[in-house]
């Protein structure tokens, strides 16, 4: 029998590998290859009708593509740093409270059960520029006797989808960043006051090094989530209006599944996962010099 | 308390008259199931309660598999294309979407005589028709946009006398685009008060552009689909568009509006005149949910510089696929739908039929309603405009092409020349990578 022959080890983990191929492998490797054909949804037969390049070379030279691509690292760089500043901002302030501390780091966390589809529309409701919650209150105070288009401007519609991921994800930042405010050993901070150090000093010199790695990761995961943002831009803007909004995910989803061009989509697909794998990288050398300056790695 | 009276009647008389008028004999299908994609809501549904009658006379069995919205039951169909599993039997389809699987779904014809198709409305067979198929049958779904406006705006002497005034006609529900134009704009007081909104998205933006160039003489697409649309009429109805938007006789926000949007924004009385589908007159003029209703007034939809009226419009029906194990059984499923007396049944929940016979039945039901006679003469004059999309597969994808380009003229992104040129250009390109010439 062939399999007393395998390696025990290797029988041990084959479930394993079967499961991860089944799963992941086997679509990734589809995927790829119909990216090099002109496949249809609708014309199953097209499937086997290689196109080399072509849908590469298509996405390559098409400025929808690269203006969408373009949004997709501007949405990404603000709602990241955004989310960094202020889930940094409310772990420190949560770290100094001592009464009632695990009901904040609860309540803290409610955005986070929202499914992304759900805020969405929350934040379409609110930004409406008619009936929306925001223009009523602006013009019932007096501060405007406008319609405020918040969905419908090129940068008031960046500005609120980017508001609506940052109120829903900043507590990743807030709770990774609290955990890592909780691993602090407390003797150089004892020190630092013993030495005479300003509250400034302390933090810039004794507890940003020590979180660093933790912004790092949560840098990390997040930048995969953003980059793969979809359901919140889908819900509130579809992309629109006039692509104002439009990022790689929609961009994508609505050729293959709705123009059901999904060889073109495909090869977006590819080209854009190179942006995450970049993100992915870059974030990870960062973690590794904080984990070096704190003497944790090599 | 009237109404559900008479629609509790007609469907008595509908039970009766299927039975009396099937043409299946009681047994045909013993022990056959057919398996159903339906699209589901509330005013879809009605009409499923009738199948048990069919399953009784015939013996068979149907078994809704899904029931989804058709954008959603659009993505299950070519999910289930891509993977090979259509041999469920009857679906769903939209004369819209129709195009758009050429090989889901079987021809008709060999299972309805031409006696059977004489009842329905010839332009909804014909829409029915693709590359010379039958591929569905209309149910009683039938939609056309005409004019809903606010009777107030138009009785209010000092509106009439300064409408006469700046513009030395009188003020009355418009006839033509211009006509609907001025007045959208001469009604507006934004941000409280708008004179009009339209669909700005998706395929309702890119469907309103089309059926404003057919009522200004042009076409979307020459006979060989290269795009026509950048033409004059095309300029023409783009800038009705735009002089709107800049005007602010519209919402800002209306090029992020769906049909959703549009009838809650004229349900929320602060729309003037307002192009909409038949199925919301009734939630248009409900105290309940509209603070329009008792001020709504409905009239047929205005035309273009051309003397055509704008007639965009869609139905829903039913089709077979072509891998359905008993095609007979299903199609005998679908012609039991679409027969009269189903289509009396359905129409009863007020939608609109797509048999001209029915429509008489439906006008002497809502005798003594005096909306409901208003809206129906409405809409039958309506439907006398009608005009289905262009039967092109990529009719859709084209869409999609198009209404980017169409919202940044709107926006002022582009002038209207550069956005009709980009989505011409975008369309021709797709056009030829698809192979269609």
């Amino acid at each position: 029998m062939i399999y007393k022959k395998l390696p025990q080890w290797f029988l041990l983990i084959l479930p394993a590998i079967i499961i991860l191929a089944a799963v992941i492998l086997i679509p990734l490797l589809f995927s790829l290859y119909s990216s090099f054909t002109s496949y249809r949804l609708t014309r199953p037969d097209t499937l086997f009708n290689w196109i080399g390049t072509f849908n590469y070379e298509k996405a390559v030279k098409s400025g929808v593509f690269w203006a969408a691509f373009g949004r997709t690292i501007l949405f990404l760089t603000i709602a990241l740093n955004l989310e960094m500043f202020l889930g940094l901002g409310l772990a420190l302030l949560v770290s100094r409270v001592t009464r009632g501390q695990r009901m904040l780091r609860t309540i803290m966390m409610f955005p986070m059960m929202f499914s992304p589809v759900l805020v969405g529309f929350q934040f379409k409701f609110i930004f409406n520029d008619n009936v929306g919650l925001v223009n009523n209150a602006l013009q019932s105070l007096g501060l405007s006797n406008s319609a405020i288009p918040w969905l419908v401007d090129e940068k008031l519609a960046m500005f609120s989808i980017i508001f609506a991921e940052v109120w829903m994800s900043t507590s990743v930042f807030a709770i990774l960043i609290l955990a890592g405010l909780f691993s602090i050993p407390q003797d150089p901070q004892e020190a630092a006051k013993v030495d005479g150090c300003t509250p400034w000093q302390s933090f810039r010199h004794i507890t940003l090094p020590f979180i660093m790695p933790f912004i790092f990761i949560a840098m990390a995961i997040r930048s995969l989530d953003v980059a793969r943002a979809y359901d919140i831009v889908q819900v509130m803007t579809n992309g629109g209006p006039a692509r104002r909004t439009e990022i790689l995910w929609t961009l994508i989803g609505r050729t293959g599944y709705v123009d059901a061009k999904m060889g073109y989509a495909n090869a977006m697909g590819y080209v854009s996962i190179f942006l995450a794998i970049f993100f992915t990288i870059y974030f990870f050398k960062k973690l590794n010099a904080a984990r070096v300056e704190l003497g944790m790695a090599r | 308390m009237k109404k559900s009276l008479i629609q509790l009647l007609l469907s008595a008389s509908t039970c009766l008259a299927m039975m009396a008028t099937s043409p299946v004999l009681a047994g045909d299908y013993e022990g056959v199931t057919i398996d159903a994609k339906l699209i589901g809501g509330q005013q879809y549904e009605g009409l499923y309660a009738l199948i048990s009658n069919w399953e009784s006379a015939t013996g068979a069995k149907v078994n809704i598999v899904s029931k989804k919205n058709h954008f959603e039951l659009d993505r299950e169909f070519k999910s289930d294309i891509a993977a090979g599993t259509t041999d469920w039997c009857v679906g769903s389809n939209h004369s819209s979407f129709a195009p758009q699987y050429p090989s889901l779904y079987t021809d008709m014809s060999p299972y309805n005589n031409a006696d059977q198709l004489a009842g329905f409305i010839p332009a909804m067979i014909k829409s029915s028709t693709i590359g010379g198929r039958l591929v569905m049958l209309p149910r009683a779904q039938f939609d056309v946009s005409v004019l809903y406006y606010q009777v107030s705006l138009y009785e209010d002497a000092s509106n009439q006398s300064a409408y006469k005034a700046k513009f030395g006609v009188d003020l009355a529900p418009p006839i033509t685009l211009n006509e609907f134009k001025q007045q959208a704009i001469f009604f507006a007081d934004p941000p409280n008060f708008y004179g009009t909104q339209y669909a700005g998205k998706d395929e309702g933006a890119a469907g309103r552009f089309y059926e404003m160039v057919v009522a200004n003489g042009g076409a979307m697409f020459n006979a060989d689909f290269t795009p026509a649309f950048n033409s004059d009429a095309g300029r023409e109805s783009l800038q009705w568009f735009v002089d709107l938007y800049e005007a602010g006789a519209v919402p800002p926000g209306t090029t992020s509006y769906l049909w959703d949007e549009l009838g809650a924004g004229f349900a929320s009385g602060t729309i003037g005149i307002n192009l909409d589908w038949p199925g919301w007159s009734g939630y248009f003029n409900d105290p309940e949910a509209s603070k329009a209703s008792g001020n709504v007034g409905i009239t047929v939809q205005p035309m273009g510089s051309a003397g055509i009226h704008t007639g965009w419009s869609g139905f829903h029906g039913f089709s077979v696929t072509e891998d359905c194990a008993n095609k007979e059984a299903a199609a005998s499923l679908v012609t039991f739908l679409t027969s009269e007396a189903s289509q009396i049944a359905e129409s009863a929940g007020g939608s609109l039929p797509t048999r001209s016979s029915v429509w008489d039945v439906v006008v002497a039901a809502a005798d003594g309603d005096e909306y409901r006679t208003m809206a129906l003469n409405a809409f039958k004059e309506g439907a006398k405009h009608a005009f289905a999309v262009p039967q092109t597969e990529y009719w859709i994808e084209a869409t999609n092409l198009i209404f980017p380009e169409l919202q940044a003229a709107i926006l002022g992104d582009k002038t209207v020349d550069e956005a009709l040129q980009d989505a011409s250009d975008a369309v021709d390109e797709m056009m030829q990578e698809n192979g269609v010439y």
